[in-house]
Formats: structure tokens, sequence, C-alpha cells
């Protein structure tokens, strides 16, 4: 459980006079700012690496090395913009992932047609 | 399966993070972004990458002391003694884009220890320490840490007297810290070989201490990979 799973306002979308400036703050934290956070103990453990987390990492590093872009933009991609729910929901490599897949698109390197074409050929490839 | 003997598939089902990324990196080629030479040289530069360099620096800085106040003064400039450099390094020549060029050395004392985390995300010395563990990017870890240190440490098995002060140190896109470990008794006359040999990862992190007879962390579970990278 963490400060910004408490205080949950009465309502989703809440009306302006139901949100305390206390809770907007708490809102406005972004979600890689998890440091102090109430957690209990787990099992520490290491992990193997898969291949498509080796290379998402050696395209990341790449993609800045010939300077698509630079590691504070990936930075905030990863840990600010994917949001709260994604944040903790995906694996480390795949927030680097997802953040490489739409820098390609954003800076429109890629069409998003292009994007998921190019997924389609692939995962026929394993059919 | 009307195939018997077919020998069972590798993987029961591609996953959309394997099709993307095969995806992603293709597209990057095929639109000139980098080549796939590019990448395969990132590759073999990660494959030279690992803790030797930091526990060779710790050992020397053991071995010599103005080699240590070099190290705690200019840790980049101490690395180029362990053959790391931070700043020319292959394959880029201006570095790596995630590891900036600012490395510190947490000297610990019989009364200080040191422990590094990232609290934001998991920024970690990969040049001269190798790839984070997996632990080390929790949030769980990054969560605890700082609130929590001795019982954290506790949990890593390691007890520290109730007089001993614990520093935690949050790394930041710019710096990047390891820790140095008093020398542990029971050492002297060892070469500086033998010195890294007990300088395990989990040493220059922090949540460990070296001890003769130990080369290795200490054990603790491994998850598998569904397609493990080959190191």
């Amino acid at each position: 459980m963490t400060e910004r799973n408490r205080q949950k306002p009465a309502k989703d979308a809440p009306y302006p006079d139901l949100i305390t400036n206390e809770r907007f703050r708490e809102c406005m934290r972004t979600p890689h700012d998890v440091g102090g956070e109430d957690d209990v103990p787990m099992q520490w453990e290491e992990k193997e690496e898969e291949v498509w987390e080796h290379n998402t990492f050696v395209t990341c590093e790449v993609l800045a090395w010939r300077g698509v872009w630079n590691a504070e933009e990936r930075r905030r991609r990863q840990n600010v913009d994917l949001g709260n729910s994604n944040y903790l929901a995906i694996p480390y490599y795949g927030r680097w992932l997802l953040t490489a897949a739409r820098i390609l698109v954003d800076k429109q390197h890629v069409t998003l047609t292009e994007l998921i074409e190019k997924m389609d050929e692939v995962k026929k490839r394993y059919e | 399966m009307a195939e018997k003997h077919k020998p069972a598939p590798m993987v029961d089902e591609v996953s959309e993070f394997e099709v993307l990324e095969i995806a992603v990196r293709e597209l990057a080629i095929e639109k000139g972004l980098f080549s796939a030479e590019d990448h395969r040289r990132w590759t073999e530069y990660m494959h030279t990458l690992g803790p030797l360099p930091a526990a060779r620096l710790v050992a020397k800085a053991w071995l010599d002391p103005e080699f240590k106040k070099l190290a705690v003064k200019d840790g980049v400039k101490a690395s180029l003694d362990v053959d790391i450099d931070w700043i020319g390094s292959m394959p880029t020549n201006f570095g790596t884009p995630s590891d900036y060029c600012n490395l510190r050395v947490m000297e610990d004392t019989p009364k200080l220890k040191h422990v590094v985390v990232c609290t934001l995300c998991s920024c970690y010395p990969r040049p001269i320490l190798g790839q984070s563990p997996e632990w080390y990017r929790t949030p769980n870890y990054r969560r605890r840490i700082v609130r929590w240190p001795r019982q954290v440490l506790s949990e890593f098995g390691l007890q520290l007297p109730e007089d001993v002060e614990i520093r935690v140190v949050d790394s930041n896109q710019k710096s990047r810290f390891i820790v140095l470990p008093v020398r542990p008794e029971g050492t002297e006359g060892w070469t500086e070989d033998q010195l890294a040999e007990i300088v395990t990862r989990d040493c220059l992190i922090g949540v460990a201490v070296p001890k003769p007879g130990q080369t290795s962390n200490d054990p603790r579970p491994v998850h598998p990979a569904k397609n493990p990278y080959k190191h």
C-alpha cells in the first residue's frame, strides 16, 4: 500500500471542491518517485535476463548513440509519461521497450501503421 | 497433437514484448536510425562489462593509500587504473548515453556503512559494475532501503550493530556510486587479485561486506527466463 493509494476522494474525477490541496499534490507526484513509500518485506531474488530484455537495452542505448533521443528524454518517457498504473504493472525493460516504440512514432520515424504491420509480420514468423 | 514425437516448441506463445522488440529494432534499422552493426557492437561492449573492474578498484585502494585518496576524490580518474574509461569508452567514444561520467566512491569506516540505491529509477554504474541485479530495480528495494535501511540490510544477511551509522546514497542520472568497504581482517599480505576476489557485486552496492573465503554473492533464488539471454 503506497501513499498515493490512500486518501482516495469520494468519487472518480471528483468535483473541484472535493479534492484537497494535499490530495492534489499527491496526484501530481510522478509514478517513479517511490522512495520512502510503505511496503512489506519480499524475497530478494536474482533474475535471468530474457533475450528481448537484453536487446531492448541495446536498442535504447544505440538510439541515443545515434541521436534519436537522449537519456533524459528516455527517462521521462519511461518513468513519468507511462502513468502510475503501467509504471507498476509492466516489467522494467518492458517500460524501456514501450518507450522506444513510442519515440519512433512520436518523432515520425515510422507511422503507427508501419509499426502495427511490422508486428503482424513478426507474429507470423512464429505461427 | 497428431505428431506425438515432435519436440516441444521453445515457447508456448511468443510474448507481445518479444514481438515489439523485434519490430522496433528492425524498423529502426530499416529506417537508417542505426545499423545492425551498431547494435552488434553495443552487444559486444555489454559482454565486456561486469563487477570485476570495481572490485579491482577497491583492492587497489586497500593496498595503496594514495590510490584510495584518488578514488574517493575522483572516481572517474581512478577508474582508468582498472581500465575503465567513462568518457572515451567504446563503442561511442563519448561514454555511454545512460551512464554519465561522475562516479563517486563511498568509503566505509568501522562506524559508517554506505549502501546504494536509485529511488527514482535504477541508475547504476554500468561501465564499472555491469548490469544491475533485478532486486535493485524493484520498487520494493527503492521504497524501503531509504526508510528502513537497517532492516533491509538484515534481509540481505547483513546485521549491523546499532552503533554503526548507515548512509544510503541515492543515485541520479548524473551521479553513480560504488561502496569502498572496510578491508576485512584475515586478509593481511594478500595480493590485489586475492583481495579483488572477495569484493563481490553485493559488496560494491553495499548490501554485503567482504569476507575471506566468500567470492560470490550470497545465494538467493533465481527467477528463470522463458528465453534466456546467453552471456
